[in-house]
């Protein structure tokens, strides 16, 4: 069941279009990776789908209510967690928090606040004055704040920026959990490893989208696979040999490697290596070339960076 | 509107008030100065100065002027009639302390909202902006009219102290009562809502409480023309006046209450 839908969402300032025609739908207990460079449209997408601004086109349901027509409605069920975290430093974490919770009816605002300081380690740091806490700190009790009140759905833009890699890693683990107790989450970040980590789903954005779909899939979708052979040494009779293979596509030495690429992967590769070897190749390894998210990113923004261009 | 968001939001703004010092000290001790301060100044003109201001042109034009419109005092001795003059001022003085307050609260709750980054989280959840927007104006305008009230009613125990025999009775007038009950009230929610159209576009308190201090000019040139006996001002004009700011003040809540919108703190605030 879809939690968030967008229906050719989109938005303009001025003649500047931050978003342009977003359809897009996310599922119940999903994390959705929202990648895309500075100035791409993200934090305006979040605002758009947390009703904070409203569409110049298009519209969007979240959890069930239309966020530019069910404003209050929705923010009863959703979480936010923005960019800077943003409290009042003189009060003590207890009070902001007691503060926000203040918003949301039928919230216990005592339990649900020791709850969630104890949970994101900031107990002991209670009664402390927001102003005295570092980033990090601040960093998990605004993500207390998004969950006070127990949302279906939470929109975390960029929620480790800033933080050292034990507090990143602690609340990339505490996102994971989020989606395994069901809830859906809308995860805007830079952090590629991050959001291969942790989504189940990335949407590359780029003021519209330019892919959506398992960090996986979006692989197999622009990157030919690839088998790498380690050698002692890449003989031209063993290249030869495996040049003359109709299944092999491409081949590339690369000093004592071979990358091949091969029509119909699986069945063949145990084919090449067989070959190399009754060919006289002494294998040390067989792999396959990796990509990561980030060659995937680079890849879309350069083809979409061109197709702009070409225009 | 809902009662306990607004409380909620004035209990918040008045915990970070009370948290600031310097804040603090501005809301509870200027007042009292600017109070202190006129009760001293009159006192030390009467005092040392008194039969020179009586020789002045200017004076005896003003006192001819206010026994117009409080023939009671025409019998008073001169000096008596220059305190009255002098003493009866001081309910438009008063004016400054709802100024100086609205406009502070105003400028620091939301420039400090801005620079934090604490509005945006609050604008995600349910509170509606009109509930923010009368939380934010209640926090401000109550200390603001209480502390003028309380400067009022030292300000007349001061004039009982400091002052001859009946004094009292030609300060404690119609008109003064049409100010501080009326007029007071009026100029702190323009005061306020002034604050907070010139904090939308300002990032820094102290440039918006430099530009909000043109707003007092006008108190001030009103004591001005009052003092020189240009112009005296009856029960009926102190009315008008207050009408006048009501109607001001009607026509600026609707631009502070369009500034006040989601869409417009979050895109258009910087």
């Amino acid at each position: 069941m879809a939690v968030i839908e967008t229906f050719g969402l989109s938005r303009s300032f001025g003649n500047i279009v931050a978003v342009e025609d977003l359809t897009l739908a996310v599922e119940q207990g999903e994390v959705l990776g929202f990648l895309g460079p500075n100035g791409a449209g993200k934090t305006t997408t979040i605002r758009m789908l947390a009703g904070t601004i409203a569409p110049t086109r298009g519209y969007a349901i979240v959890a069930g209510f239309r966020t530019d027509h069910e404003v209050e409605r929705l923010h009863e069920v959703i979480g936010l967690l923005t960019e800077a975290p943003g409290f009042y430093n003189r009060l003590s974490a207890r009070r902001n928090l007691e503060f926000f919770a203040g918003f949301y009816p039928n919230v216990d605002t005592q339990s649900q606040v020791d709850k969630y300081l104890r949970l994101m380690g900031l107990w002991e740091r209670r009664n402390d004055k927001v102003g005295t806490f570092s980033k990090g700190m601040k960093q998990r009790l605004a993500l207390a704040r998004a969950l006070l009140h127990e949302p279906q759905v939470l929109f975390l833009d960029e929620p480790t920026a800033g933080l050292d890699p034990e507090a990143s890693r602690e609340v990339r683990e505490f996102i994971k959990s989020l989606s395994q107790q069901g809830r859906t989450v809308f995860l805007s970040t830079h952090n590629l490893a991050e959001a291969e980590f942790i989504c189940h789903r990335v949407a590359l954005f780029r003021r519209q989208i330019l892919a959506v779909d398992t960090p996986e899939n979006l692989r197999q979708r622009l990157f030919n696979r690839q088998v790498v052979v380690q050698m002692d040494s890449a003989e031209d009779s063993v290249v030869d040999a495996v040049k003359k293979l109709d299944f092999v596509q491409v081949v590339q030495r690369e000093g004592a490697r071979l990358i091949v690429e091969l029509a119909d992967f699986e069945r063949n590769r145990p084919n090449l290596v067989e070959c190399i070897v009754t060919a006289g190749g002494r294998i040390q390894e067989v792999s396959e070339t990796e990509y990561s998210l980030e060659d995937i990113y680079l890849t879309l923004v350069r083809e979409e960076t061109e197709g702009s261009n070409s225009h | 509107m809902r009662r306990s968001y607004i409380i909620n939001i004035i209990k918040k703004e008045w915990e970070d008030t009370l948290s600031n010092l310097n804040t603090l000290l501005f809301v509870t001790l200027l007042p009292l100065i600017i109070i202190g301060q006129g009760l001293l100044i009159i006192y030390l003109v009467v005092r040392f100065a008194g039969k020179g201001v009586l020789m002045s042109t200017m004076f005896q034009t003003a006192m001819e002027k206010l026994e117009t419109i409080l023939p009671s005092i025409a019998e008073l001795p001169a000096m008596d009639k220059l305190q009255v003059l002098l003493f009866s001022q001081l309910h438009i003085y008063l004016l400054l302390i709802p100024v100086m307050i609205a406009i502070t609260f105003a400028t620091f709750s939301i420039i400090e909202e801005k620079q934090s980054g604490s509005l945006e989280p609050l604008l995600a959840t349910p509170v509606r902006t009109d509930e923010l927007f009368m939380g934010k104006a209640l926090a401000g305008s109550i200390p603001a009219l209480v502390m003028t009230w309380v400067c009022a009613g030292l300000s007349l125990i001061g004039v009982a102290c400091l002052g001859t025999a009946h004094i009292l009775d030609a300060v404690v007038t119609p008109s003064w009562f049409i100010s501080v009950f009326l007029l007071v009230p009026a100029v702190t929610v323009l005061s306020f809502l002034l604050g907070v159209i010139i904090s939308s576009r300002v990032n820094d308190p102290r440039n918006a409480q430099n530009i909000s201090l043109l707003i007092i000019l006008p108190v001030l040139a009103l004591i001005a023309v009052q003092v020189i006996g240009a112009l005296m001002l009856t029960p009926l004009l102190f009315f008008i006046i207050a009408v006048l700011v009501g109607v001001v003040d009607l026509a600026v809540l609707r631009i502070g209450v369009r500034l006040f919108q989601r869409e417009s703190i979050i895109v258009q605030w910087r």
